[in-house]
Order: C-alpha cells, then sequence, then structure tokens
C-alpha cells in the first residue's frame, strides 16, 4: 500500500508553490470550470440563481457521502455499501415516519446506517477481511433487503416538516440541502482537524503498524470510520428521501463511484493518510457543476459520460502528479 | 498487516458452512411441474388504460391543420427531452419527436438520460428548466417520486408530454397533455402466440422476467404469462426468475437450462436482455433445441435471428411512431387544444420471415447491413 512506505505526517516539501497548487487543484478546477460554462452557456441561464441553487441540491447528497467516505478512505479503508445504505435508510425513513412521526423516522434511518457501519468494521477488523470484500457483500445484501422491504414499491412521503427540513425548504437564499451540507462539512472538518480522532485516523491510513506502535487504539479507528461513513449515507438517504417525497430501494445506486471521484479529486489519498474534507465537498460540487453545465450545453447521454470521465482523469492526474514530484 | 499464524479458522468454516446451506434448497427443483401453484389473475380481454381508466385511441386521432403547424412555427419553442433509459428504443423515440419538432419549427435543447434512478431525473429536470424549456418530453422514471420531481416544471407552465408512465396525482389537461404508449397487454400476448409457434403448440418453457416495479415491463411479462396459461394448454411455464440488471440474465439462464434440461424455451424480458439468454443457451450447447423469445428489436438478437439461430421470435412496439406523437401532444398542449389523455401505438409480431420490413417499419432506421446480409 502506498501509506506503509510513508510514515507520519507529510514529507517535507521542496517547493512550496507545487503543494499549494496540489491542494488546491480541486478549487481550480472548480472556478475554471464555472468559468467555462458561464461563457458557453450564458445565454442558457447557468448563472441564473435558480440554476445555482439547483447544482447545490444536487450536489448535497453526494456531498454529504463523500465527507462519510474522506474518514473511510483516510483510514485506508474503503465503504462500497454506500449505494445501497442510501436506499434503505429512504424506505426506513417513509416507512417509519408514517407510523411514528418525525424524529423517528430520522432517528431510524440514522441507526440503520450505524448498524450497517457497525457490522461493516466489526466484520473487517475482527474477521481480518479488508473492507473493499465486506462492504462489497454488505452492497449486495442491504440492496436484497431493501427490495424486500416494500415489494419494490415507492413509499409515498407527505410531511411537511420532513419535506422541507431536508429536502424543499430554505433559510433565507440558502437552500436546507445546502445547509445541511454545510454543516456536514463543518462537523467533519473540525473532526479531521482538530480532534485526536482525526489525527488518529491519518495516522492509521498512513502507517497502522506504526499507528499501533505508539498505542493508537487502530482497530477502533477503523470500526469508526466505517460507522461515520455508512451513517453519512443514510443521512444522505434522509435528504434524498425528503427531497424526491419517496423512499425507494434504488435511490443512490448510481452514486458511489460519484462519491469516490468527488473524494479524490478533492485530494484524497485513496490509499489512506491523506484526506480533505472541504476538497471532498468542493469536489461534489465540481461533479454536479460538471454535470449541469454538460446537460445544459445540450449534449446527449453518450458524450456527457465522455467528458465527464475526461475531467475526471484529468483532475486526478493533476493532483497525483504533483504528488509524486513533492 | 496481518498475522497469519493468528488468523482464525473459524470464520472461513463458517463461511462455508452458510455457503453450504444457502445454496442446498436449490438443488432439489422437480422437473416438468409448473413453477406457479397457481396461475396468474389477469384479464387478458381487459384493454389497458391510463390511471384514470382512460382507454387508449390510436396515435392516427392526433392531427393538426396547417394553420395550427403555423402558429406552433410562429412560437418559437423550445424543447427538453428526459428520457429514463438509453437504447435503441429510446434513440428512436427521440428521432420520432425530433423529426416531428423540426416541421413543427420546436427546438430540442436538451437530451438526458437519467439511467433509470430517479434521483438522476429529478437532478435532469432542475437543470434544463434552467434553460427555460416550453416543452419537456419525458419518460418518469418512478411515478411515485416523478410527481414532486416535475412539479417545478409544472409550476413554471412547461407543457408536458409523457411517454408510458404518468405521475401520481396528475391530470391529463391539467398537468400534463396526454400520455402516448405501447400496447403492452398485446405485446404481451403476441409474444405467447410467438412461443406457442416456436414449439408446436406443446412444451416446457422457462420465463425470465423483469423484477422491478415498472409498468410497461411488469404488464408485457404478466400478460405473456396469463396468455400461456390461458390460451395455451399445451405450454408448461416449468421455471421463473427475475432479474434487476441485464447482465445478470446469462447467469440465470444457464442455471435454468441446468435445472431443467427440458426447456424448449426461454421467455425473457426485453431484447437487450435476451442476448444474455441466446449467449447461456449456445453455451449450454443447446442451439439446436432451445429457443428464445421475447421484446423489442437490437441488431445483435437480429443476426442471430437471421442466421436461423436461437432467436426465434420477438415483439416490437413502434418508438418512432411514439415519440412523433409525443411531439403531437405537445403541440396540443402549446396550442391548448384538448388531446386525447391516451394514446397507444401499434406493435408487429417479428421472426425471420419479416424481419426486414418489420426493422424499418418499427425503429424508423434502415436494416443493419450484417443483418440483411444474413437474411439472403
Amino acid at each position: 500500500m502506498a501509506g506503509s512506505s510513508r510514515p507520519f505526517g507529510r514529507r517535507p516539501a521542496l517547493w512550496p508553490v507545487t503543494i499549494s497548487f496540489r491542494q488546491y487543484i480541486v478549487y481550480i478546477a472548480l472556478v475554471l470550470i464555472v468559468i467555462a460554462f458561464s461563457v458557453i452557456l450564458r445565454d442558457h441561464g447557468f448563472l441564473s440563481w435558480n440554476n445555482i441553487a439547483a447544482i447545490g441540491r444536487q450536489a448535497a447528497p453526494i456531498a454529504v457521502m463523500a465527507v462519510g467516505m474522506t474518514f473511510a478512505l483516510a483510514a485506508a479503508e474503503i465503504d462500497l455499501s454506500v449505494g445501497s445504505t442510501v436506499g434503505i435508510s429512504s424506505l426506513v425513513a417513509a416507512n417509519v415516519l408514517v407510523l411514528y412521526g418525525f424524529t423517528a423516522g430520522v432517528a431510524a434511518a440514522l441507526a440503520v446506517g450505524i448498524l450497517i457501519g457497525l457490522f461493516n468494521g466489526i466484520v473487517t477488523v475482527k474477521v481480518r477481511i479488508p473492507s473493499f470484500i465486506v462492504t462489497l457483500g454488505t452492497l449486495g445484501i442491504v440492496a436484497g433487503i431493501a427490495r424486500n422491504m416494500n415489494n419494490l414499491q415507492s413509499v409515498p412521503i407527505r410531511h411537511d416538516l420532513f419535506s422541507s427540513a431536508f429536502g424543499t425548504g430554505s433559510v433565507g437564499p440558502l437552500t436546507s440541502l445546502f445547509i445541511w451540507t454545510l454543516i456536514a462539512l463543518g462537523i467533519g472538518h473540525f473532526a479531521m482537524r482538530h480532534l485526536r480522532f482525526g489525527r488518529h485516523t491519518l495516522a492509521t491510513g498512513a502507517d497502522r503498524e506504526a499507528a499501533r506502535a505508539v498505542g493508537i487504539n487502530t482497530d477502533r479507528i477503523r470500526i469508526k470510520v466505517l460507522v461515520i461513513s455508512a451513517t453519512a449515507a443514510a443521512f444522505a438517504g434522509v435528504l434524498l428521501a425528503s427531497r424526491l417525497a419517496v423512499g425507494r430501494h434504488n435511490l443512490g445506486e448510481n452514486d458511489l463511484l460519484t462519491v469516490i471521484a468527488a473524494v479524490v479529486i478533492g485530494g484524497t489519498n485513496l490509499f489512506g493518510g491523506r484526506a480533505s474534507v472541504p476538497g471532498a465537498v468542493a469536489g461534489a460540487i465540481l461533479m454536479a457543476t460538471l454535470n449541469n453545465g454538460l446537460i445544459l450545453m445540450g449534449l446527449d447521454a453518450a458524450d456527457q459520460f465522455i467528458a465527464r470521465g475526461v475531467i475526471i482523469i484529468v483532475a486526478v492526474a493533476l493532483s497525483m502528479r504533483e504528488r509524486r514530484d513533492a | 498487516m496481518s498475522h497469519p499464524n493468528q488468523r482464525p479458522r473459524w470464520p472461513m468454516l463458517l463461511a462455508l458452512t452458510a455457503v453450504i446451506g444457502l445454496l442446498v434448497p436449490f438443488q432439489g427443483a422437480s422437473a416438468a411441474e409448473p413453477f406457479f401453484s397457481a396461475p396468474i389473475d389477469f384479464d387478458l380481454e381487459a384493454a389497458e388504460t391510463d390511471p384514470y381508466g382512460n382507454p387508449a385511441v390510436p396515435t392516427s386521432t392526433l392531427s393538426l391543420s396547417e394553420d395550427e403547424v403555423a402558429k406552433v412555427r410562429a412560437g418559437g419553442y423550445k424543447s427538453a427531452h428526459l428520457w429514463a433509459g438509453a437504447g435503441e428504443w429510446y434513440n428512436a423515440i427521440d428521432a420520432g419527436a425530433t423529426a416531428r419538432f423540426e416541421e413543427l419549427g420546436i427546438e430540442v435543447i436538451a437530451r438526458t438520460d437519467a439511467q433509470f434512478d430517479p434521483a438522476i431525473q429529478a437532478n435532469d429536470v432542475e437543470t434544463t428548466l434552467a434553460a427555460s424549456p416550453d416543452v419537456i418530453l419525458s419518460l418518469i422514471v418512478d411515478p411515485v417520486s416523478g410527481a414532486q420531481a416535475f412539479r417545478a416544471a409544472v409550476d413554471r407552465g412547461v407543457v408536458l408530454s409523457l411517454a408510458d408512465n404518468g405521475a401520481e396525482g396528475y391530470k391529463p389537461g391539467k398537468e400534463y397533455v396526454g400520455i402516448a404508449t405501447g400496447n403492452h397487454f398485446g405485446m404481451g400476448i403476441a409474444a405467447a402466440e410467438l412461443t406457442a409457434q416456436a414449439l408446436g403448440g406443446n412444451g416446457e418453457v422457462g420465463m425470465i422476467f423483469h423484477d422491478a416495479d415498472f409498468f410497461v415491463t411488469n404488464n408485457r411479462d404478466n400478460s405473456w404469462r396469463a396468455a400461456i396459461e390461458q390460451n395455451h394448454p399445451g405450454i408448461t411455464i416449468v421455471d421463473a426468475q427475475g432479474f434487476t440488471a441485464e447482465p445478470a440474465t446469462f447467469d440465470i439462464a444457464s442455471a435454468m437450462l441446468q435445472r431443467h434440461p427440458e426447456i424448449d424455451a426461454i421467455y425473457v424480458a426485453w431484447d437487450v436482455a435476451a442476448e444474455g439468454v441466446v449467449e447461456a443457451v449456445r453455451a449450454a450447447g443447446r442451439a439446436a433445441d432451445v429457443k428464445v423469445i421475447s421484446h423489442d428489436l437490437g441488431a445483435a438478437n437480429a443476426l442471430d435471428m437471421a442466421e436461423g439461430g436461437i432467436y426465434y421470435g420477438t415483439v416490437a412496439d413502434k418508438p418512432f411512431e411514439v415519440g412523433q406523437a409525443l411531439a403531437n401532444l405537445a403541440a396540443y398542449g402549446l396550442l391548448g387544444k384538448e388531446a386525447p389523455p391516451f394514446v397507444a401505438v401499434g406493435l408487429i409480431s417479428v421472426t425471420r420471415d419479416n424481419l426486414a420490413e418489420a426493422w424499418p417499419a418499427s425503429l424508423n432506421i434502415p436494416l443493419p447491413e450484417m443483418v440483411a446480409e444474413a437474411l439472403k
């Protein structure tokens, strides 16, 4: 693994300028893409407030999941089960909301996330199977349970408070979905940068043996990051359920790779040891902006896929290349 | 990293036991008994209706006078096409709509593919609204969440013209103009006819259905099953299995042929999904005696059919015509003219005999060269 050759922290930088370029590549890319679309799409409403708000709403579930995934990747774990966790949490929220009300619905959805994360973490650590495999298994198991839960039917949600709190509401000019993104960003960034837990997570991801040698309980860290990732995915399920006013087994099914792309573009190392929560959120916004602009450009679906793929590779290649130079 | 000598053995044993335990019950399936314990409760005589009970009228009912066309042309309208998926069928529907819109002077400003994900489609609605379309043509992925996703478009007065599905609580002439669709009951019944034709009226068949809550495929699969059970007493469905992702059909069909070597034909929900089934029949060395029947047209299976292979027959609707009808419905909406709420296109039963004529009639594109060669 990449991290094992590199002990704690970062190597001293030879050129601080390139280091900062690498760190900020996601923000630079985002700004460039926004400028490019603003010019190309000046007559297509790209910069209208409605469209900017739409991008914020679309990015929110991906951003929340990306914050969770950042912790998993930082500790050199990965959580592939997020795709089906979103669906099952949306269904649980919809079902419980009808019977027991707002608080119970949200709590139950989050509890499902915590349980899935605990399962992933404990099996990964105690049975010593890579999290890649464990969460791949959970992805299938959870998707199967979700499919059975309401016999593939969508469960409609009619609950004003639930809708405005997570989906359709807004405070001043900010949509509630964007506010939740900011909250996830704040909590995630604080935990990663300012809590001992964050430093231990990075140390575990950089070199697990060394981290254990200095007394870090790496098993507990690895379980915690998988719980964080699954809980974030469950919360993304609540956001999507609220926005679409429905619980449905396949919500989030297509989001896994978008989330991983957002996190990695944001400067988090796929193999642990380095992470950026703000970068991951910027990555999610970049993905949503790209999606939005490419559609407004009138590209057909196939060309949208290609353009998105090329831009992702270019963005990651730039940050990877700098990494080796540094 | 890990400590191999400390690794406990029990998890491996436990996992193995669990896997064997899961597999054992599937070994006991016995031959030639009907798979379903009771026939499906399905009225084959009933006409397909929209969610409000309006029966389908033919698409030829829609017509615009020269004046009306000129009026639409003068409007300089813009349209966005928000499809649920992608493929030959969606290409044809989009081409039909676009061709008619060209005549009507309507510019198509965006085309999206939601990959059957309602959340992606909700994003697509929001995104395209930024470009202020006057018309949206869509096949809504999920009627329940679609009601919320398209609400912003409805509120802005965008003319909504829908393929196949409606949206919950939406009414024709109010939130949307009308729905254009295929004759799905008729397609299932026709596919059952083709199945009987392939078997000479007697035999054992397997069924590979779309395991999702989806109006079109559910109606076609259920009416196929009902027509086999009610119209073709010599045919027994000995196995049935659902799929959600197209690539899974190879494995499903392989297992089905393994469990039920007596199978003479397999019905599968649609063309692309049938590609895996045809491959599975070939891989099992059963190309000479097992036929595959499905819905829709695609080049790979058409070639196999032309070569006199495993793919015996398929029932195609007319997506190009659905696209034209959607465009016409949109024009009705722009003009404020009252439209029929539910229009349906015809269907074609396709075998090797009429493949050359059926392909262009359904998709409005020429038969692929390789297929035409193979037919000679």
